[in-house]
């Protein structure tokens, strides 16, 4: 049975959109795959780096602090 | 509605032909997305019109899957199955659609707990049926859980491997095995029950040899 029915469902029928509407579509899309990579993602790019750079410096930062604090500890101790 | 099997023959994309393809689409080659086009179209199209038993929703759906290609083709992975990427894409769009549809209707709330919920209408396909088979297959096949409409237009109809049609589905092969064998049982239930209920003579389904 299940191998009967697979086989009429691979003989179903496809259905088509209308020519016009794929066209505009495939137009569309070919139009859209040509321009450069979208402002949207490197913006994006930009913003990921300018955060980990951010927090880098926030924690280079600290710990130089911690460093010239325990330097300033030890000598006064 | 088109006949025949000519559209799955072109989609049958070589691996090789496939990796060329997507490379070149992370270059914005537009002649590449015209292959794909060619290649997945009707493919995509059908599996969206089946799934969603409404020809405008499907229009609308496999519109938004191509610019979803577009929009991520320069950042599509080098070894991407294009196949499974197209219907996973196709698959989110109609779960998501099917979600703001039951979320917008104030009067559905109820509906909710029971999602995906059945429509009343015929499907396009039952419509244009040529046969009288043909039909009923179409009319089992809208009446079953979408769970269970997707693997068997994904493995039956769109020509997937089980594998593939795991990825699209999001569940390990193991899982969606199982889903088709159940799948088609509900199926071939349907189908049985909707021969009993109708006089006329069509043994069709019914008298399929069992394995």
């Amino acid at each position: 049975m299940s191998e009967s029915l697979m086989r009429l469902l691979a003989e179903l029928p496809t259905a088509e959109l209308e020519p016009e509407r794929a066209e505009r579509i495939r137009k569309s899309c070919r139009a859209r795959i040509v321009r450069p990579a979208p402002h949207a993602f490197s913006s994006r790019v930009t913003c990921a780096q300018v955060w980990q750079a951010l927090v880098a410096a926030l924690g280079a930062a600290y710990l130089i602090g911690a460093i010239i604090e325990a330097v300033r500890v030890y000598r006064l101790s | 509605m088109s006949r025949g099997r000519s559209s799955r023959v072109i989609t049958a994309v070589e691996r090789e032909t496939e990796l060329a393809l997507v490379a070149r689409l992370r270059q914005g080659d537009a002649d590449a997305f015209d292959d794909v086009f060619a290649a997945f179209n009707t493919r995509l199209f059908t599996f969206l019109v089946r799934l969603s038993r409404r020809r405008d929703v499907a229009e609308d759906l496999v519109e938004e899957t191509w610019l979803r290609l577009v929009k991520h083709a320069r950042r599509l992975r080098p070894d991407t199955r294009l196949g499974p990427w197209l219907f996973t894409v196709a698959r989110h769009l109609h779960v998501s659609f099917n979600r703001s549809r039951v979320l917008e209707d104030s009067a559905a709330v109820s509906l909710i707990a029971v999602w995906p919920f059945s429509f009343e209408q015929a499907s396009p396909f039952e419509a244009a049926a040529a046969s009288e088979l043909e039909r009923r297959i179409e009319r089992a096949l809208a009446a079953l859980p979408s769970t269970s409409r997707e693997v068997l237009l994904l493995v039956g109809v769109a020509g997937l491997t089980h594998s593939d049609a795991a990825d699209v589905c999001g569940i390990t092969p193991e899982a969606l095995r199982q889903r088709l064998h159940r799948a088609r049982e509900a199926l071939a239930t349907a189908l049985e029950r909707d021969a009993a209920t109708e006089p006329p003579a069509l043994g069709g389904i019914a008298s399929c040899p069992s394995r």
